[in-house]
């Protein structure tokens, strides 16, 4: 019956298509597409929990069918005009996922994560720095540069890899319902690591600029920095104050709040250069640590967060650039293993060093693996800060998220069932006591 | 009406659409664009003999043998010439590619964005902190915008603001017309909800009658009375200029939107079969304001519309036929025992997904939705109330923001609009008065002077706002900006002039219940 659905909303999508002009769908171009994919990617998640899969990875399949690198039922203009729309479903992603981080949780963790930081994450973009270098022969315009340059642009090209992904980690959790020392330490890790791959980026791109015979500006490239990451956190916590003020003072119309709360981060954010993943984390921890009224926020987000998932990644599934992966399939593959190695070996090494359980140790890397938007956003500043080779680069970068989207999440989610952790949360609801809010209401 | 009647319905729109095309198509099937334009003379569409009685139409070409290839298939309706949208409007109907994207701020102009930001936020919530207050809300009933607030008129002025400062850039803009697109549609799948609901309950020919009398004066009188000034404001007075499909198009979408009436009022005069009444009466309103707007987006298209060139009857079935096939996909989608936030997901897509293939046909969205909802209710299925849950999740977020992007195109400074507020407002209000006089007279039901007055004083609801903003992404150009400014200001000025009466009147109570709860804010309704 779902395949039938499936096949039917196609057809219609198909005629409809064939009736407007190509490539100025407009806003009712968008407005078919966002009810398009809710739908489609709705099902499909379906289909993808009965084979055992995590449903994201049917948002991520059916996005990538039906997107423009294949059926082309959705086009680029369409995705494009849905820029918006994804920008503030990774706010709110980000706003849940700060309003589960609990400083006093974390602190127990404090020693895993940033042992898991340093080793696995700094250790595996070395590691990947190192295979990206060696693959010079299967990229062509590596093998054109000098021995420094080149070594300075596989150091970039592994920072852009390394990057991981809050969003899946956070809907992982949501979707298992998993709670407990492995999703902390995961969903610790990734958000630290953003910080981290933000910053290192940052700094390579100056330094690889000055190889390249261009003025570095050190301090253009601190101030940007510091701009970027403490502008981002200063601009969450002015948000985070507001949110605690709503939701003490007002209560009534939450939704709509949030909903305009996010829309000003997504776009406001982007514009004035903040990060608007730090400003929503930032904003969702402030209200957790220093407030009372994070459960309250948490479940008013938790009401719109299926619709904001299901469109988030059937739009970074058809946004996958599977045609960069059919010509350099054999070095993304490479860069796959290697990161994979890396950082499972190194989570291993380093939740061992620093005295992390077991369960821990065997299966926190695995929340490290997934990619998605902060891979895309920083090979995109990579085509466009190295304009002469920038989009061969990226098409090796866009490969390795295209394999690791639709592979990692379905190895987190066995890593969450084995760790015992999956529907924890879930228990945990029903056996304590429900601490008694005042439901806002509209 | 059995259920598997209005599939049938559907089925034979369908049917009767195919038939039409069959008809009015070239050999080879369709070709959106190009049909007209390559089609050699021996090519050339067939008149359609069911649609061809009006060939004499102002404008419309005399029937020729062989008419030129760039004709396009007989009407009743010469098609209406192309316009440019109106730079204002732009954004929305053309959507964020005919903008730049935006680029991040210089550092040099940071500091001002940032400030903008914080201000537009601090005040966002000081407005929702006053709203909330006790005294703000005595303060607001005693100058008798209470309702006018509640409804979310405040939200119009917000995007008004916010575009004339610069913070609602085109850009961004642009990015939020799907959601306006969306908020046609799920007012127009409510309404359809709630009208295959109650149908289904008791269909009611008496009401009907009443309904029949309550909306075709007012649409006649408004159609009138503004159309006449809109006539004067052309310099076009004269026996032509009423032959204009232009001017034509205009009155009608004047007509139904004032003929369009709020729950609101059922709470006015505190009377429980006047409420039950116009509760039943305003069901049919809606499908006639609906009827209107398919008349009006069927009949009247521009030639320019890179689309399928098809008479106006045949873009007529193909919205039923559409509506019905968005319903049977609502039917499919929805009725299972999903948990809430699933129907939350799948109604708010299926509401999407109806509106977006609509706007892609250049039909409306409020139309194709409203058909979609009816034939949903008319189905069995055990889930209906929890769909109905879903919806009233969704649609206030939705609708707010359709305000504040309505607000952000709502065009100020256009005094003709604003010269046909207290005609459209005066018209609609004697057009209502006389309405219910004549309904107590001539529809066979004996109406109690509670009723008719409640039939009267009636203010206006989403529904009428959601016509002129769908007529406005439809026709964004030209006069259309008078009439959307027309309605809006005359739904304000009708707002206060009902608080004013109803405060007047001893069983007027508590006052009434907001605007918006027509299908936003209220508890819910029962379904019947």
């Amino acid at each position: 019956m779902i395949i039938l659905l499936l096949v039917v909303l196609a057809g219609l999508m198909h005629a409809t298509r064939s009736f407007g002009p190509e490539g100025q769908p407009g806003s009712s171009g968008t407005s078919l597409a966002l009810g398009y994919l809710l739908v489609t990617g709705y099902f499909s998640g379906l289909l993808a929990k009965r084979a055992g899969l995590p449903k994201l990875t049917g948002y991520l399949l059916i996005g990538m069918v039906v997107g423009p690198a294949a059926l082309g039922l959705v086009s680029h203009p369409m995705l494009e005009s849905l820029t918006l729309v994804n920008g503030m479903a990774v706010a709110m992603i980000a706003l849940t996922a700060g309003s589960e981080l609990e400083l006093r949780e974390l602190k127990p963790l404090a020693r895993t994560v940033s042992a898991i930081t340093l080793i696995a994450v700094l250790g595996t973009t070395c590691l990947l720095t190192l295979a990206i270098w060696l693959s010079r022969p299967l990229l062509p315009f590596l093998s054109a540069l000098s021995g420094r340059e080149a070594f300075m642009v596989s150091a970039l090209l592994g920072i852009v890899t390394v990057a991981q992904s809050p969003a899946v980690v956070v809907a992982l959790r949501d979707e298992l319902r998993a709670d407990g020392p492995v999703s902390r330490t995961a969903l610790a890790v990734v958000v630290l690591a953003d910080l981290v791959v933000i910053f290192l980026f940052a700094i390579g791109s100056t330094v690889t600029k000055a190889v390249f015979g261009e003025r570095a500006d050190v301090a253009r490239t601190l101030g940007t920095l510091a701009w970027e990451i403490l502008g981002s956190l200063v601009a969450g916590a002015f948000v985070g104050t507001l949110l605690i003020l709503y939701l003490r003072r007002i209560r009534g119309g939450v939704p709509m709040f949030l909903l305009l709360v996010t829309l000003v981060i997504a776009e406001v954010g982007g514009r004035l250069h903040f990060d608007p993943l730090l400003v929503a984390l930032a904003a969702g921890a402030l209200v957790r640590n220093a407030s009372e009224v994070a459960d309250a926020l948490h479940d008013q987000m938790q009401v719109s967060a299926l619709p904001v998932y299901v469109l988030f990644f059937c739009v970074a599934g058809s946004s996958l650039h599977l045609d960069a992966l059919a010509v350099v399939w054999l070095p993304a593959t490479i860069v796959v293993v290697v990161r994979a190695t890396g950082l499972l070996t190194g989570s291993h090494f380093a939740a061992k060093l620093a005295g992390a359980p077991p369960a821990v140790r065997s299966y926190a890397g695995f929340g490290l693996l997934p990619q998605a938007g902060l891979a895309l956003a920083l090979s995109l500043l990579f085509t466009r800060t190295f304009p002469e080779f920038g989009a061969q680069g990226s098409a090796l970068t866009l490969s390795v998220v295209a394999l690791n989207e639709l592979m990692a999440p379905i190895a987190y989610r066995i890593a969450l069932m084995r760790s015992g952790e999956a529907d924890r949360g879930a228990r945990e609801e029903e056996t304590a006591q429900p601490l008694l809010h005042e439901q806002p209401t509209d | 009406m059995k259920p598997t009647r209005l599939i049938w319905l559907g089925v034979v729109a369908l049917a009767l659409s195919s038939r039409v095309l069959a008809q009015d198509l070239p050999e080879g099937g369709i070709d959106a664009s190009t049909a007209s334009l390559d089609a050699g003379p021996d090519d050339a569409p067939l008149p359609d003999a069911s649609v061809d009685d009006d060939a004499s139409a102002p404008g419309a070409e005399p029937p020729a043998a062989e008419p030129p290839a760039t004709e396009p298939p007989a009407a009743m309706l010469a098609p209406l010439p192309a316009v440019e949208p109106d730079p204002e409007i732009a954004p929305i109907v053309v959507g964020r590619n005919v903008v730049s994207s935006p680029a991040p701020l210089e550092p040099e102009d940071r500091p001002r964005a940032v400030l903008g930001t914080v201000v537009g936020l601090l005040a966002l919530l000081a407005l929702a902190y006053l709203g909330g207050h006790p005294r703000v809300q005595a303060l607001e009933q005693r100058l008798g915008i209470s309702q006018v607030i509640t409804a979310g008129f405040p939200f119009v002025v917000l995007g008004l603001l916010s575009r004339r400062v610069g913070l609602l850039s085109d850009d961004l803009l642009a990015d939020l017309s799907p959601l306006l697109r969306v908020g046609l549609g799920a007012i127009g799948f409510v309404a359809g909800f709630r009208f295959g609901a109650q149908f289904r309950a008791a269909p009611g020919t008496a009401i009907a009658r009443v309904a029949a009398w309550a909306t075709a004066v007012p649409f006649a009188l408004v159609a009138l009375v503004c159309g006449a000034a809109l006539l004067s404001f052309g310099d076009e007075l004269g026996p032509d200029a009423l032959r204009d499909p232009v001017f034509l198009r205009d009155a009608i979408i004047l007509g139904t939107a004032g003929a369009m009436t709020a729950r609101t009022s059922t709470g006015l005069f505190r009377t429980d079969d006047a409420e039950r009444l116009l509760a039943r009466v305003l069901r049919f309103e809606e499908l006639a304001g609906v009827i209107g707007l398919a008349v009006v987006a069927a009949y009247f298209r521009s030639l320019a519309e890179a689309s399928w060139q098809l008479p106006g009857t045949a873009w007529l079935l193909l919205t039923i036929g559409l509506g019905a096939t968005i319903g049977l996909i609502a039917y499919a989608v929805l009725a299972r025992p999903y948990a809430a936030p699933d129907f939350v997901v799948l109604t708010l897509g299926t509401i999407a997904f109806g509106a977006g293939i609509a706007g892609y046909l250049r039909l409306s969205p409020v139309v194709v939705a409203f058909i979609g909802g009816s034939v949903l209710t008319t189905l069995p299925s055990a889930y209906r109330d929890r769909v109905h849950g879903a919806i009233r999740r969704v649609e206030r977020p939705i609708y707010l923001l359709s305000l504040i992007v309505i607000g952000a195109l709502f065009q100020v400074d256009d005094w003709r609009g604003w010269a046909l507020v207290p005609l459209f407002t005066a018209a609609r209000f004697a057009g209502k008065w006389l309405g219910a006089r004549l309904a107590a007279r001539f529809a066979g039901i004996d109406l109690t002077s509670d009723e008719q007055q409640v039939l009267a004083v009636s203010p206006m609801g989403p529904l009428a706002i959601a016509i002129v903003v769908n007529a406005q992404l439809l026709y964004p150009g030209g006069s259309i900006s008078h009439i959307v400014v027309a309605v809006i200001g005359g739904a304000i000025v009708t707002e206060v002039v009902v608080q004013l009466k109803s405060r007047r009147t001893p069983s007027g109570g508590d006052g009434p219940p907001p605007l918006a709860s027509i299908a936003l804010s209220s508890p819910p309704e029962r379904m019947p």
